[in-house]
């Protein structure tokens, strides 16, 4: 009998299911390998979620390495450009208040701390603005990169929006021509197992599908993991409230309407509501705290803010439920969730697919050689995914807890001492006399950056008092320049750029070049 | 600004045009556009790159005169120092228009020869004829005439050859960081080559495709043209030695 791991079985067909098929059988070569299979098995009457539209910049070279073209990406996928989040009333609720979190890292970003000179500069501008060209093109409309630009290359960091439903599909086609994955669709009825408690098969009717380890993506119903192995989960409900979202698609008044190139995020009464362009339309939702408003309510907010377009959506919102929270253990035995089954929170941050990409990079990185081994791999798995949602966790609480906004108790029990992580009070402590910086984030591939907590806490009015410690890093001098080099490089790129609309036409019809 | 004007025998009757190379006529260019049945005769003394057109982000080829915006290193006080002078050239001030045309119930687009009249070439006085005295065109007219029609041909049908190569992978790009004599630097980017691994490594089947193709031998030329790359750089050399002793002199 062999303990060697070769044949792994994915159970569920959604995004998680084809994005971590795709990195699996493209990084073990399983084409050229005939050691090692890659099944995915799905049932032909569950729908996926089709949430989560918007992603990390590192979906880029996931795609990349699974040899995805980019234009078809775009195309099949209806997918457009994204380069930041803009969130919209967070602060205090007034007009004009809102604050970006780009993906390109502040100018000088390492070797100059632009926060001190920043906070001097009277009538200071918004933080983002300041450090980062960013902004003005996501302002401006403007595409993240030029006709000319190759596939994947970038002239501003950027991410994607796309269509959820479509990316499973584009990813299946893709996983089972061009990488080899085997797809069985057919509906799981029960789980066979071995002595020591491992699964051997998924039972498919009369049939069998065995397996040296299972990859459970299979979304709420989590049906390995929750189901079968009663992993417990950890409920996040103390700290982040939101735990439903009502989601609407919004037709353009033209097919040539401006694509907005950044998720914009407004604060509601009790949540807030994501907005994102597709090329053909867009994907709005309020994601709110059922302790905190009601659904018709929630519903009322959604029709508001749709505005006059409300009057012919194609179809009525649908409810998703949230449920945040995560797994206690990820990878159980010859088991490991990945996706909503592993664990789901508000989208804020984007963090789904980018958790789905950075989960199956781990196992494709790691996928132990024997079975005794698997234990190890488990255990560094359990770990690194504890450590990263706990991490999320602190990022989205830190949108919540520098909020000003009052006459809603949703935003005033986001304050409240209690609901916040130790981790993250600490944190808060010692940014009062320095930013932000990577010792805060020493693991390799952390979620998010310190860039991204700077962005956030300065984006929220966050008051820093830097006059503890003088660095060396803290030079004024080198900080104004930094800021003039970005004014420059936004006239440039406001001038070299075109409209993201305009550059996600010339892709459909004319694609990218690879080089 | 340029304005491009229909040619006709009646407005453009006594029209002349100056066909002496230099930069006061705007012959200080650093590249011009070209296509693969030129590539043959450019090769002997220019490099031949690939770049995306700004607008549509297609593949064209061009060749170079110099290394930097404005350069253009075969011009000298005796006019352009070489035997062959690319087409793109050769036919200013004229370009090919198009002009919408009713046939057959049906709009067709029809290429016509336009004059540019802001040209520094154009001239009532000096140059040669456009015309004859009865109307009929110039000796010099039907060689920009048929100039016109190979650039036209040639650039029209090239599409089908970048799209051969791009599809073999055969276009990389390249940065080309060239150093001077003198110790300066400059950086070409945004510029395209044949990638020779990728070549090497053609099956039969997709030779034997290139090849019926044509599309071969330009191939080849671009390849053989890279080595003017150092003569480009020997005359950069030798003229900033020249103006340097002037200076010092």
């Amino acid at each position: 009998m062999t303990e060697r791991i070769r044949n792994i079985v994915i159970l569920g067909g959604g995004s998680a299911g084809w994005l971590t098929a795709g990195v699996l059988a493209s990084e073990h070569c399983i084409t050229s390998n005939s050691q090692i299979s890659v099944t995915l098995v799905e049932s032909p009457d569950v729908k996926t979620i089709g949430v989560g539209e918007g992603t990390w910049p590192s979906m880029r070279e996931t795609l990349r390495r699974m040899g995805v073209s980019e234009s078809d990406f775009i195309r099949e996928c209806d997918a457009s450009f994204k380069q930041a989040s803009k969130f919209v009333g967070w602060v205090t609720g007034e007009p004009g208040d809102h604050y970006y979190h780009p993906f390109s890292p502040p100018q000088g970003y390492g070797d100059v701390n632009l926060v001190p000179a920043w906070a001097e500069i009277d009538g200071a501008p918004r933080f983002a603005d300041a450090v980062s060209f960013q902004p003005h093109l996501c302002e401006k409309g403007r595409a993240p990169k030029q006709i000319v630009t190759p596939e994947y290359g970038a002239v501003a960091n950027y991410a994607y929006h796309l269509d959820a439903g479509k990316f499973g599909r584009f990813m299946q086609k893709f996983c089972v021509e061009k990488l080899g994955v085997r797809h069985l669709l057919t509906h799981v009825e029960g789980v066979d197992t071995n002595d020591n408690g491992d699964i051997s098969a998924l039972r498919t009717g009369d049939d069998r599908v065995k397996g040296d380890l299972f990859i459970d993506c299979t979304g709420f119903s989590s049906i390995l993991m929750s189901r079968h192995f009663e992993i417990p989960r950890v409920s996040t409900t103390d700290v982040l409230f939101c735990d439903t979202a009502l989601a609407v698609q919004v037709p353009y008044p033209t097919a040539d309407a401006p694509i907005t190139s950044h998720t914009v995020a407004t604060a509601q009464k009790a949540g807030w509501i994501w907005d994102i362009g597709l090329p053909t339309r867009r994907g709005v939702g309020y994601v709110y705290s059922s302790a905190h408003t009601s659904d018709e309510q929630a519903e009322r907010a959604l029709l508001d803010y749709v505005g006059k377009r409300a009057a012919n959506l194609p179809a009525s919102p649908r409810k998703i439920p949230i449920k945040p929270g995560h797994l206690q253990t990820f990878w159980h035995r010859n088991c490991v969730a990945v996706g909503i089954s592993a664990g789901f929170i508000e989208p804020l941050e984007a963090s789904a697919l980018a958790l789905i990409e950075m989960s199956a990079q781990m196992i494709a990185d790691e996928l132990p050689a024997t079975r005794p081994l698997m234990d190890v791999v488990a255990d560094r798995f359990n770990k690194r995914f504890l450590y990263r949602w706990d991490r999320i966790v602190d990022f989205l609480k830190l949108h919540y807890l520098l909020s000003r906004r009052e006459g809603s108790d949703f935003w005033i029990d986001n304050r409240r001492p209690e609901t916040v992580p130790d981790r993250l009070k600490e944190l808060m402590e010692l940014w009062r006399y320095r930013p932000p910086g990577r010792r805060d984030f020493p693991q390799i591939e952390e979620i998010f950056p310190a860039a991204s907590y700077q962005y956030v806490l300065y984006g929220m009015g966050f008051k820093p008092d830097p006059s503890a410690h003088q660095r060396r890093l803290d030079d004024r001098k080198s900080a104004h320049d930094c800021f003039r080099v970005n004014q420059q490089l936004t006239g440039k790129y406001l001038n070299g750029l075109p409209s993201n609309r305009e550059l996600i036409r010339h892709v459909v019809t004319h694609g990218m070049k690879r080089v | 600004m340029a304005n491009f004007q229909l040619l006709n025998n009646i407005d453009h009757k006594d029209l002349k045009i100056k066909t002496d190379r230099s930069a006061e006529l705007g012959d200080n260019l650093w590249y011009a556009v070209t296509f693969p049945e030129e590539f043959r005769n450019l090769q002997r003394y220019y490099p031949i790159f690939f770049i995306k057109n700004p607008n549509d982000g297609e593949f064209e080829a061009v060749a170079m005169f110099g290394v930097e915006d404005g350069e253009n290193l075969f011009l000298d006080e005796k006019g352009w120092n070489a035997s062959y002078i690319p087409l793109n050239i050769m036919r200013q001030p004229f370009l090919i228009g198009f002009q919408e045309k009713e046939q057959g119930g049906q709009t067709v687009r029809e290429p016509v020869v336009t004059v540019d009249m802001d040209s520094p070439r154009v001239s009532q006085e000096q140059g040669e004829p456009v015309f004859l005295e009865h109307g009929g065109s110039s000796g010099y007219m039907e060689q920009v005439n048929s100039i016109l029609n190979m650039l036209y041909q040639g650039l029209s049908g090239s599409k089908s050859f970048y799209k051969a190569l791009t599809e073999l992978d055969l276009i990389e790009s390249f940065v080309l960081d060239v150093q001077l004599d003198d110790g300066s630097e400059h950086r070409l980017a945004g510029f395209y080559t044949i990638n020779e691994d990728v070549l090497k490594e053609l099956d039969g089947e997709q030779l034997e495709m290139l090849h019926r193709k044509g599309y071969l031998e330009p191939i080849y030329m671009v390849i053989a043209s890279m080595s003017r790359v150092s003569d480009l750089l020997e005359i950069k050399n030798e003229q900033r030695k020249a103006a340097m002793g002037h200076a010092e002199g």
